[in-house]
């Protein structure tokens, strides 16, 4: 009895260690020495993003995050990208962009032989097509009040001056384009083709069922322009194409299908872990553009400011750029004893105040008297000072110092003299008046108040009588522009590239234009600005728009917001940059050490 | 009983009708959803504000986008279908999808860090019970409430300075000064000289064997770069496997059983056995072969016991499965710090193993053994966080509801017939001290899911806190009612969950229809 009672359990035993070994991992022990290897070649670094990557097509309404942008940048080319001096810079090594005529403005893009998609398929006319249908919306005839009419793809950009343009003119080598405009259009070097040709035509078009690229072209090529008025029944394919390039890309994971992530850049990315990470490494065939150092770059997501700091300090992440504030300032400059290096610098939006030339403003004597009673100084000691120690009050309401044209500008456009408070200026103005003011602000951000309650202090002195107009964060956005104020302290985002911008804010009558600012000789030369296709002839411009505003005494720029960039000292060749690409735009500068 | 509960179910779905539609209302109206394109100057401002107010259907008001989001919801009671629609997040992505991921993020979060905090809490509850008023017990209260009432995000951002930074600078060189050796050792000793009772004479002994035993232990470690390439071997698994049968025996059985202290060291001697049998075995180990392990290393426990035979098998079995359970985790920890140097050297983790943010390291490939490091690494800093939060109530709430019932008549009557202490305090205090905790640790596990939002946000875990913070942020509210529905749903289940088991528990109680 006993016997069997132990055979039974070796028995059980060995079926039991069976069973186990059946079920266990086939991969025996780790190989560290291999992934060593691999990395010491090129390097690595990790950079960390505040969101988490959500499409591989930025440029749709949903998808159109810092993120998804700075993914398809390191991942795509073009025929030009913006450096940290706000410059348009070329990249002729993947075609050439030229201007083959002013009158009418027709731009040809030519993409140089070699140029390809990841899966082998030529980077063709086919592409800037597909890029050229959905930037202009050329075939939409949606008629949003009438709901008749299909809107195909939803593109988050600005239409206006691709939609100038007519069907291309395509090369017979296919792989030119060329764009007639039907009126000159400013920002034409930046309208179309980079800083990436991010989506493959070949690609939706095999998802649409067409045969190729080409049977995509030939499809839209006979197709009329959309017409809301006269709208026409939607074309499937192309339906089916646009519904692709809108929705199809989405994917907050590595897509089983590799057609969906295809690279024409430096880097392709390998492997995304929901909202944790995205890892992108070298594109093997890529030699048309700056050619990048690193083999891989890891992109992680943190949230919060102080975890980003953290992440630094502990290895964990080579290259930060959180939301500015004084903590992290501090925080980030004590780490630069253990070899991290901090860059503060200036970013593109900037606030401001600007006066309605409604009310008590209307007339200029009062509106400059309140200009010359603002401390700008003092709001930048106040409120910037302690982020960056080299702050200055913001001299133009057209360029930002990071342009090589700032300094020129603020010589001739009457920015001096608001330079220091000048109570007793101000006093002789007004002659005696004591105008009640409204300052609307957002309550809610503590800069805009401080902001408000310094100049609010030293209008005082010179005579004006300030009410507190302050609303809340959900409902000063829906006060700009109603009258219910006379003054207002908000920010605005200088676009940096291209001046469509310029005229939104200061032209009369338009959307942006919340003080009802209106100067003729203004608008002439902004009516002047975007048919303007010369680059100096435009700097030329802005600069006596510049002065014309100031003359008018339309209000005052304040201070721009503070960026700060970290990086360990694994890395180098980072570089700041004011614009939402950040740290992002020399990516292939990049180096470990 | 089942009119009892269809009632509450009722109830349960007439509340949350009515709290969803207040969230979605107040959601709805905790901004301004285009603040951000306000004050944009981009020639398309129209253009992008027309396409967030048909994102999130703004022109409609928002009760009857309510009703409207409940169709969707709605669906999601359709067995089978498939069809549930809770809507979309600003970035196109379903909220059903958000909220899967997001939900496994949390649960990997907080489950650990709450069984623990259970654990330990209840412990530490009965032991400062058991030893009302002395120093350790105002000792276990103060540091109760000291953490109870720290914030936690400082708590965890001064985890990751000391716990990640630090402990990583020193693990590039672990070599421990001998002053802070001994300091250490004299800590350990006060502890333990507080920890233990009686006579003042027991208590320094003791204090003064832990502070050399310590402090030689750390030296030890620093002499042998122990940090870098830890290890147990099986002489401490031996010393220690025979404390554990000892300590068991003594808790389940008590020591007078012969039989059950027999069985548990038998256990142990097979442990030993199987420790040099199993080592190439597990270095191909998988999650599935851990469990299965776990499960094999209890049933040859009650083996053992049974085999032990006895008049009362069940004890020695019980005795015998707890400790070859626990020998068990002690060569699975042991074969843990096997793998620690090839995680440390990982080009990785590049030396730096403790993390501060995420739930793993990026592209990190090894074996179970490493990946599992990975985790833990990742997971121990929020753990112990929200454990040392979290503990204060467990304990309280315990060491109450022990004192309680040991002054209950039938303690007493316990005691008069002669039963040993032990016999008192384990089987017949404890268990009916249990029976309130039962339901404070069902209302946790409802609050656990959406529990950890300060956590979630300082260590960088996109869990359900992050999916309800972001839609809060955007004004958009589907994913705020995403993460109210789960909320709402576990809390008014485990509730339910709770009162059932407290009148199964209780005798006293009964579920009246």
């Amino acid at each position: 009895m006993r016997f069997g009672r132990i055979s039974k359990a070796v028995g059980v035993a060995a079926a039991a260690a069976l069973a186990l070994s059946a079920c266990a991992g086939t991969s025996g022990g780790s190989s560290p020495s291999t992934a060593a290897a691999a990395s010491k070649s090129g390097g690595s670094a990790t950079v960390v993003e505040v969101n988490a990557f959500n499409t591989f097509n930025p440029n749709t309404a949903d998808g159109n995050t810092d993120i998804n942008s700075k993914i398809s940048y390191a991942t795509h080319s073009g025929f030009f990208y913006i450096d940290n001096k706000l410059n348009v810079v070329r990249n002729e090594k993947f075609g050439k962009m030229e201007k083959v005529s002013d009158n009418p403005l027709t731009v040809k893009y030519t993409i140089n032989e070699g140029v390809k998609w990841s899966d082998g398929t030529p980077v063709t006319a086919a592409d800037l097509v597909l890029q050229w249908a959905a930037f202009s919306g050329y075939y939409d005839d949606a008629n949003a009040e009438a709901k008749t009419g299909t809107s195909y793809f939803s593109y988050a950009g600005d239409p206006t001056g691709i939609a100038l343009t007519d069907f291309p003119e395509l090369g017979e080598d296919g792989r030119s384009m060329t764009l007639k405009y039907s009126k000159p259009f400013a920002d034409w070097e930046i309208a179309i083709g980079g800083p990436g040709i991010d989506i493959p035509a070949h690609v939706l078009a095999k998802k649409a069922g067409l045969a190729d690229a080409k049977a995509f072209v030939d499809l839209v090529k006979g197709m009329p322009r959309g017409d809301a008025k006269a709208p026409k029944p939607a074309n499937a394919q192309l339906k089916a194409m646009a519904d692709m390039w809108n929705t199809g890309f989405d994917t907050k994971t590595l897509p089983a299908d590799p057609n969906l992530y295809l690279s024409n850049g430096p880097y392709i990315v390998k492997g995304v872990n929901q909202d944790q990470s995205l890892t992108m490494v070298k594109n093997k065939d890529y030699n048309w553009g700056p050619e990048a150092n690193l083999d891989e770059i890891t992109v992680r997501y943190i949230g919060s400011a102080p975890a980003q700091v953290q992440a630094l300090k502990n290895g964990e992440a080579d290259i930060i750029a959180p939301q500015a504030s004084a903590d992290t300032v501090e925080q980030l400059k004590a780490l630069e004893s253990q070899g991290v290096t901090v860059e503060v610098g200036n970013q593109l939006s900037y606030d401001h105040i600007d006066l309605n030339y409604t009310g008590v403003f209307a007339e200029k004597n009062v509106r400059e008297a309140f200009m010359k009673s603002v401390p700008r100084k003092d709001i930048v000691d106040k409120i910037v000072k302690k982020l960056d120690p080299e702050a200055k009050p913001l001299d133009s309401q057209l360029f930002v110092p990071d342009q090589a044209l700032y300094a020129d500008s603020v010589k001739e456009n009457g920015s001096s003299a608001y330079q220091d408070v000048d109570i007793e200026g101000a006093k002789k103005l007004l002659n005696g008046a004591t105008p009640e003011v409204r300052i609307m602000y957002n309550k809610d951000n503590p800069n805009r108040a401080d902001a408000f309650a310094l100049i609010s202090e030293s209008a005082t002195k010179a005579g004006f009588k300030i009410v507190d107009g302050g609303l809340g964060k959900s409902d000063w956005g829906k006060a700009l522009g109603d009258g219910s104020y006379d003054a207002t302290i908000f920010g605005w985002i200088n676009s940096g590239v291209g001046v469509s911008g310029v005229p939104q804010i200061f032209k009369s009558g338009n959307d942006s234009n919340f003080n009802l600012f209106s100067d003729p000789e203004a608008d002439k030369l902004m009516d002047e600005l975007i048919v303007t296709t010369d680059k100096t002839k435009q700097d030329e411009l802005i600069k006596q728009i510049d002065q014309k505003i100031w003359a008018s005494a339309y209000g005052l720029p304040l201070f721009q917001a503070v960026g700060v960039d970290a990086y360990s000292d694994r890395i180098t060749g980072v570089k700041y940059m004011p614009n939402q690409t950040g740290v992002w735009w020399n990516f292939w500068e990049w180096a470990q050490k | 009983m089942v009119t009892y509960i269809v009632r509450r179910l009722i109830t349960a779905a007439l509340i949350l009708l009515g709290a969803s539609f207040l969230v979605y209302l107040l959601t709805a109206a905790s901004g301004d959803p285009l603040e951000e394109f306000r004050a944009s100057s981009a020639p398309n401002k129209q253009q992008l504000m027309d396409a967030r107010t048909e994102l999130l259907q703004l022109d409609t008001p928002a009760p009857i986008r309510y009703f409207h989001w409940l169709g969707g919801a709605a669906q999601c009671l359709i067995p089978f279908a498939n069809s549930c629609d809770l809507g979309k997040n600003i970035a196109g992505q379903p909220i059903t999808d958000a909220l899967g991921h997001a939900l496994i993020q949390t649960l990997t979060l907080v489950t650990g860090a709450t069984v623990l905090a259970i654990l330990i809490g209840i412990t530490l509850g009965i032991i400062t019970a058991l030893r009302q008023y002395s120093t350790l017990d105002y000792g276990v209260t103060f540091m109760a409430f000291l953490f109870f009432s720290l914030p936690i995000f400082w708590v965890a951002v001064l985890l990751k300075e000391f716990g990640a930074i630090g402990f990583n600078n020193f693990l590039r060189n672990p070599e421990i000064p001998i002053a802070a050796a001994l300091a250490i050792g004299a800590v350990f000793g006060v502890l333990a000289a507080v920890t233990v009772g009686g006579e003042m004479k027991r208590r320094l002994l003791l204090g003064g064997v832990v502070f050399m035993f310590a402090a030689a232990v750390l030296m030890y470690f620093s002499a042998t770069e122990w940090f870098k390439n830890p290890g147990l071997g099986p002489l401490v698994i031996a010393i220690a496997g025979v404390g554990i049968a000892f300590a068991v025996t003594l808790l389940s059985a008590g020591l007078k059983n012969r039989k059950a202290l027999q069985s548990a060291l038998i256990a142990v001697g097979v442990g030993l056995v199987v420790y040099f049998v199993i080592q190439p075995l597990l270095d191909q180990a998988t999650f599935l072969m851990i469990v299965l392990l776990a499960i094999a290393a209890v049933l040859v426990g009650m083996g053992i016991g049974y085999l032990m035979g006895g008049y009362d098998r069940g004890q020695s079995m019980r005795a015998a499965a707890i400790t070859s359970f626990l020998v068990g985790f002690l060569i699975l920890l042991d074969r843990f710090m096997q793998a620690w140097p090839a995680y440390f050297n990982n080009s990785r983790v590049r030396g730096r193993p403790i993390a501060t943010i995420g739930a793993s390291t990026p592209n990190i490939e090894g074996d179970f053994w490493t990946l599992s490091l990975d985790s833990f690494t990742h997971l121990i800093l929020p753990t112990i966080a929200l454990i040392l939060i979290s503990l204060a109530g467990y304990t309280r709430f315990t060491r109450a509801s022990m004192l309680e019932i040991m002054n209950m008549d039938y303690i007493r009557t316990a005691r008069a017939k002669g039963l040993s202490e032990r016999t008192v305090v384990m089987r017949h205090a404890f268990r009916n001290a249990l029976i309130p905790i039962a339901t404070i640790v069902a209302f946790d596990i409802g609050a656990l899911i959406g529990g950890a939002v300060i956590t979630e946000t300082v260590f960088s875990v996109r869990g359900m806190g992050f999916l309800f913070l972001d839609g809060i942020m955007h004004v958009d509210p589907n994913p705020v009612m995403g993460v109210f529905l789960c909320v709402a749903i576990t809390a008014m289940g485990f509730n339910l969950i709770a009162d059932l088991a407290y009148s199964a528990l209780d005798p006293r109680v009964r579920v009246k229809a």
